[in-house]
C-alpha cells in the first residue's frame, strides 16, 4: 500500500529513523510509525509552514522590475504517523494564517495535507496533551486514524470526508476489522495526567503581567529558538530579500522566534521586549492567552518538544503548572 | 552536595558573592538545570551530580551579571576552561568570579540519557585547573576510546566532495534556531555576524547555502577559542555533530601553534596575538 | 492571491526634508492598481527596495488626494538607507494599505488639535490634509509641531502654508538651543507649548504622534486640560514584517498593531501591556 501511495505523486512524510524530525520518504522501507516512543525533536510543521521559502522572485534590472510568483507543488502531503499532539497542528496554525488576509503559501500546502494519525501510547514527564484539551487516543485533527493493535496490525478509522476520499483507492489493501478490538486497544492507553487548567493559566497571565515568575525563568533562558522551531504550532516568521544570482533576487519567508532579541527591535534602537524575561513572557502569554483570546485555540498541543529539547530545561508544563498553583493560592 | 550548599550559603551570607550560578533539580532527579541562587535559602536548592551537563560560563557574559559584583559559579573542569578563555579574552574580569570548582567523574551526554558524554572520555581536567574552592573528591576514571577522534580521522580521509556531501546532509537539517550560539559560552558577541544586515554577511534563510554559511563561519570564529564543552552539539535540536568541526579546528590550533583554548590564564589568545615566528605555511 | 507581493511604484518626486529624512511621491505603475487603490487616514504600507527588503511607514499623503501616495522616512536601517539612494524614475515596491485608521467621521463637528514631534508629523500630516480638504466639516483646527532644531523640521513648505491660513492655528516650536538666527517660531518643548496653545477640551479631539518621551510628557498636559483618554488618538509603531497580522512580531498583548492598530485611543493603550 505504501508503494502505491508513493507512486501517486504524493509526498509521504514520516518521522526519520533517528527521531530528529520528519522527512519525505522515497521507499516503503522508510515508513516509520512512532506510536510508542518519544516524539521527534522537531515537528512536521515545516512541510506546511516552511522553514524557508521564496514568496516571489524579482529580476533586478534597472528600469524594469518584474515580479514573478513563487511556484508551488501539487499532490497530497501525507503525514503518516501523526500523534494526536501533532495531528492538530495544521488546523491550529490555520487560524492565524486565515483570520483576515489569507496566506496562500500556508493554505496551498495545508489544503493538500492528509493527516494519518496514530493513537499514542508514549508518555513521559514532559507530555501534557491532556492539559491542553487533547488526548492520546483522540482522532481529532486526523483524516484517517490508526489504532495499533499489536506489533504489525493497525485498525484504520476513517475520520473525515477528505480521509474517506483519499483512502478509497487503497481500500483493497485493508480487511474488515473488529471495532471492539480497536476500542479495547484505545481503552488501554494511559493518558498523561492533567498538569494545569489552561483557563486558569490564561486568566492569571492577563492579570499578572509583571509577575516575578517571568523574571525567574528569563534569568536562565538562553534566548535561542529551539522551543519555537521544534514546536508544532509556533508560526512567527521573518521576511528577507536575498540574491539567487547576479541579476535576480527573491523574497523569502523564514521561521523566526519571539525568543530572539532582534525579533522586536526597532530600527531606532528601541526594543519593546528588551530582555529575556519579557520574551519568555511573550511565549507563554501568546500560547495560553493571546491566541486563545483571539482565535479560541490554545497555541500548544502538549507534545513537550520545547521542554525536552530546551538546553536549560525550561519546562513549559511546569511553568504553566506553577502559574496554575499560584493562581489557586490567591 | 552538603558541602556545596554549605559553602554557597556562606558565600551568599557573608557577601563574598552576589549570586551563585549553579544547578538545581530539573523536571526529574535525572535532570539538572541551571539555577541562579540569590539568597541563603536558594543555596539549599543547589545540587551537583553527573546530570549537571550545562556549561554555566555562558551566563557570565550576560548583562545582568557583568560588572555587578562578584559572581559565584559552580564549574566542572571543562566549564573552567571556558571561564579561563573568557578571562583571557577580557570578557570576564578575573576578580569578578568566584569559582566553586567541582571534581568531576564525567557527566551524561544530554538531558534524560544515562550515557557519558564523549568529551569526558579523555578528560584532562577532572580536577579543575582554576578555582577558589575545590569541592568533591578527585575521581579516577579509566580513559576510554575517544569517539570524536575516530570520526574526525574518518572525515580527514575523505575527499573534498565526500566531506561536502557529509556536511551538506548534516547542515540541511539546521533550522537556524541558533541554540548552538546561545548555549556557547564563547559566543558572546553583542551583535553576532549572523544578525548583521548592513551588509548581510550570512543569509538568514535556513536553506543549504545559508546553513553552510552560518555553521562554517561559526566554526571559524571559534577556532582556537572553542574549549570543547560540547554545549552547541547538545543544544542542537537537529543533532548536527558540531563537535567534529570545532574539535578539528582545535586540533589544528594545537598542532600548528601549540595552543589549547582556556588552559592558561595569562597566555595571550591564539587569534588575538601575532608573533613574527607564527607559521604561515598553512595558508594556501 | 499572493498577499506578500507588492505593487510596483514609480518614484515621481523626491523632497529632502532634513539631512536624513526624505519624502517620496509615488505613482502606481499598473493603471488598474492605481484605479482600485483607496485608503483612509492613518493607514500604513510596506515599502520595498528589491534586494534589500521592506520597511513600514504610514501613508503621509491624504486620502482625499487620489493620484499618488507619499511617504516620508528617516534613514536608520538597511531599507531606509537603500531608499535614500533611490532617484526619480526608479521603481520601488508598495503593499497596502494596512491597519485601521483615524475616525475622521467621528471627528467631524469637533475641534481638532494635532500634536506632533519630529518625523511623527508624517502620519499626522495625512490627517491634517484630510481635515483641511474637508475644512468646513470641522470646528477649530490647531496644529502644534515641534522638532529638536529648525534643521529637523519636516514639511517646511506646508508648515508655512498652514501658518498663513486664517482658518487654522499653527504653532511650530523647536527645543531650546535648536533655534537658528532667523527663527520666528516658538522655543520650548512640545508639552509646554500644548499647555499654552491647545484649545479647550470640550468637544475636542487630539491627534498626537511623536517620540515616546514627547508623548509621555504631553499626555498629562492634555489630561490636565480636560481631554479624556478616549478623545486622544495616537498611532503606535512596532516593528513589523508582514503588516497582515501573521508574522507575530508587532503584537502587544492580544492586539496585532498592524491589524487592530496602528491607531489607538489613549484609553485603549492604557489597557495594553507595556510592550510598545
Amino acid at each position: 500500500m505504501a508503494e502505491e501511495l508513493l507512486k501517486g505523486g504524493n509526498a509521504v512524510i514520516c518521522e526519520d529513523e533517528k527521531g530528529r524530525g520528519w522527512k519525505r520518504i522515497d521507499s516503503p522501507s522508510e515508513v516509520r510509525i512512532n506510536h510508542n516512543e518519544v516524539p521527534s525533536n522537531i515537528s512536521y510543521k515545516e512541510f506546511v509552514f516552511s522553514k524557508t521559502e521564496p514568496i516571489f522572485y524579482f529580476k533586478n534590472r534597472k528600469e524594469n522590475y518584474e515580479l514573478a510568483e513563487a511556484a508551488d507543488g501539487n499532490g497530497k502531503i501525507v503525514f503518516l504517523g501523526a500523534k494526536p499532539c501533532d495531528a492538530r497542528s495544521v488546523e491550529i496554525m490555520s487560524k492565524v494564517f486565515n483570520w483576515d488576509y489569507k496566506d496562500k503559501f500556508f493554505n496551498e500546502k495545508a489544503e493538500r495535507t492528509i493527516v494519518i494519525g496514530v493513537a499514542c501510547s508514549y508518555k513521559d514527564e514532559f507530555c501534557f496533551c491532556t492539559s491542553v484539551n487533547i488526548n492520546p487516543a483522540s482522532p481529532e485533527g486526523s483524516d484517517i486514524f490508526l489504532v495499533p493493535l499489536d506489533e504489525k496490525e493497525y485498525a484504520v478509522r476513517i475520520i473525515t470526508e477528505k480521509g474517506k476520499e483519499f483512502i478509497s483507492p487503497y481500500l483493497k489493501y485493508l480487511t474488515e476489522g473488529n471495532a471492539a478490538r480497536s476500542e479495547e486497544a484505545l481503552g488501554k492507553i494511559k493518558w498523561p495526567g492533567k498538569k494545569f487548567e489552561p483557563g486558569k493559566v490564561r486568566e492569571w497571565i492577563g492579570n499578572n503581567f509583571e509577575h516575578k515568575l517571568f523574571d525567574e525563568i528569563g534569568s536562565t533562558c538562553l534566548g535561542c529558538g529551539q522551543c519555537a522551531f521544534a514546536c508544532p504550532v509556533c508560526h512567527c516568521f521573518d521576511i528577507v530579500d536575498e540574491e539567487c544570482s547576479y541579476e535576480c533576487g527573491r523574497r523569502m519567508k523564514n521561521w523566526d522566534a519571539c525568543q530572539f532579541g532582534l525579533f522586536t527591535l526597532h530600527s531606532s534602537g528601541h526594543n519593546p521586549r528588551d530582555n529575556q524575561n519579557k520574551r519568555y513572557r511573550q511565549r507563554i502569554a501568546h500560547k495560553f492567552k493571546y491566541y486563545a483570546d483571539k482565535f479560541g485555540e490554545i497555541l500548544c498541543t502538549g507534545c513537550g518538544r520545547c521542554s525536552r529539547g530546551c538546553p536549560v530545561q525550561i519546562d513549559i508544563a511546569q511553568v504553566a503548572a506553577e502559574i496554575n498553583s499560584t493562581a489557586n493560592r490567591v | 552536595m552538603n558541602e556545596l550548599r554549605q559553602l554557597a550559603k556562606e558565600l551568599l551570607g557573608n557577601g563574598t558573592v552576589k549570586v551563585i550560578i549553579g544547578y538545581s533539580e530539573g523536571t526529574t532527579p535525572e535532570r539538572a538545570k541551571p539555577f541562579i541562587a540569590r539568597t541563603e535559602e536558594d543555596a539549599g536548592k543547589l545540587i551537583f551530580n553527573k546530570y549537571c551537563v550545562n556549561n554555566l560560563a555562558v551566563y557570565l557574559t550576560r548583562k545582568e551579571f557583568k560588572r555587578k559584583g562578584t559572581i559565584g559559579i559552580v564549574a566542572k573542569g571543562c566549564d573552567v576552561k571556558a571561564i579561563v578563555q573568557l578571562i583571557q579574552e577580557n570578557q570576564v574580569i578575573k576578580d569578578d568570579v568566584y569559582i566553586i570548582g567541582m571534581n568531576c567523574g564525567g557527566v551524561v551526554s544530554g538531558f534524560g540519557v544515562d550515557d557519558t558524554a564523549v568529551k569526558c572520555n579523555n578528560c584532562k581536567v577532572k580536577t579543575p585547573h582554576l578555582y577558589h574552592t575545590l569541592l568533591g573528591a578527585p575521581v579516577e576514571t579509566p580513559a576510554k576510546d575517544d569517539g570524536h577522534l575516530k570520526l574526525i580521522q574518518k572525515l580527514d580521509a575523505m575527499t573534498a566532495e565526500e566531506k561536502w556531501s557529509f556536511w551538506e546532509a548534516e547542515f540541511e537539517k539546521c533550522v537556524k534556531c541558533y541554540a548552538c550560539r546561545q548555549a556557547c559560552p564563547l559566543c558572546y558577541c553583542e551583535k553576532c555576524i549572523a544578525d548583521k544586515s548592513m551588509p548581510r554577511w550570512i543569509e538568514s534563510s535556513a536553506h543549504t547555502r545559508g546553513n553552510f554559511a552560518w555553521n562554517i563561519i561559526r566554526a571559524f570564529h571559534l577556532s582556537g577559542r572553542c574549549v570543547g564543552c560540547g554545549e552547541c552539539e547538545r543544544a542542537c535540536p537537529a543533532e548536527i555533530p558540531l563537535s567534529l568541526i570545532n574539535r578539528k579546528m582545535g586540533m589544528v590550533a594545537k598542532k600548528e601553534f601549540d595552543y589549547s583554548a582556556g588552559m592558561a590564564l595569562d597566555a595571550p589568545t591564539l587569534v588575538g596575538n601575532y608573533d613574527t615566528a607564527d607559521r604561515e605555511d598553512f595558508i594556501k | 492571491m499572493n498577499i506578500y507581493k507588492p505593487e510596483l511604484m514609480e518614484v515621481v518626486e523626491i523632497i529632502d526634508e532634513t539631512a536624513d529624512t526624505k519624502t517620496f511621491k509615488l505613482k502606481f505603475k499598473d493603471t488598474d492598481a492605481a484605479r482600485n487603490f483607496d485608503f483612509k487616514a492613518g493607514q500604513f504600507g510596506e515599502y520595498s527596495v528589491f534586494g534589500e527588503g521592506e520597511s513600514t511607514f504610514c501613508i503621509a499623503s491624504a486620502p482625499t488626494r487620489k493620484e499618488y501616495i507619499e511617504c516620508s522616512f528617516k534613514q536608520v536601517g538597511k531599507v531606509t538607507t537603500a531608499l535614500r539612494k533611490v532617484s526619480i524614475g526608479d521603481t520601488i515596491g508598495f503593499r497596502g494599505p494596512y491597519g485601521n485608521h483615524f475616525p475622521i467621521d467621528d471627528m467631524k463637528g469637533k475641534n481638532v488639535v494635532f500634536i506632533a514631534g519630529g518625523i511623527g508629523l508624517a502620519p499626522v500630516r495625512c490627517v491634517i490634509w484630510n481635515v483641511l480638504d474637508l475644512r468646513d466639516q470641522f470646528k477649530d483646527v490647531t496644529i502644534i509641531y515641534g522638532a529638536r532644531s529648525t534643521a529637523d523640521l519636516v514639511y517646511k513648505r506646508e508648515l508655512e502654508e498652514w501658518k498663513n491660513r486664517s482658518d487654522i492655528k499653527t504653532v511650530v516650536t523647536v527645543d531650546p538651543g535648536g533655534e537658528d538666527a532667523g527663527w520666528k517660531g516658538e522655543i520650548g518643548f512640545v508639552p509646554a507649548i500644548v499647555e499654552k496653545a491647545a484649545p479647550k477640551a470640550e468637544n475636542s479631539v487630539a491627534v498626537i504622534c511623536g517620540p515616546p518621551v514627547m508623548i509621555k510628557y504631553t499626555m498629562p498636559v492634555l489630561n490636565k486640560l480636560g481631554f479624556k483618554d478616549e478623545d486622544i488618538l495616537t498611532t503606535l509603531e512596532n516593528r513589523m514584517k508582514c503588516g497582515l497580522g501573521k508574522c507575530g512580531r508587532c503584537n502587544v498583548g492580544n492586539v496585532y498593531v498592524c491589524k487592530d492598530g496602528p491607531v489607538f485611543t489613549y484609553e485603549q493603550i492604557k489597557k495594553l501591556p507595556a510592550e510598545y
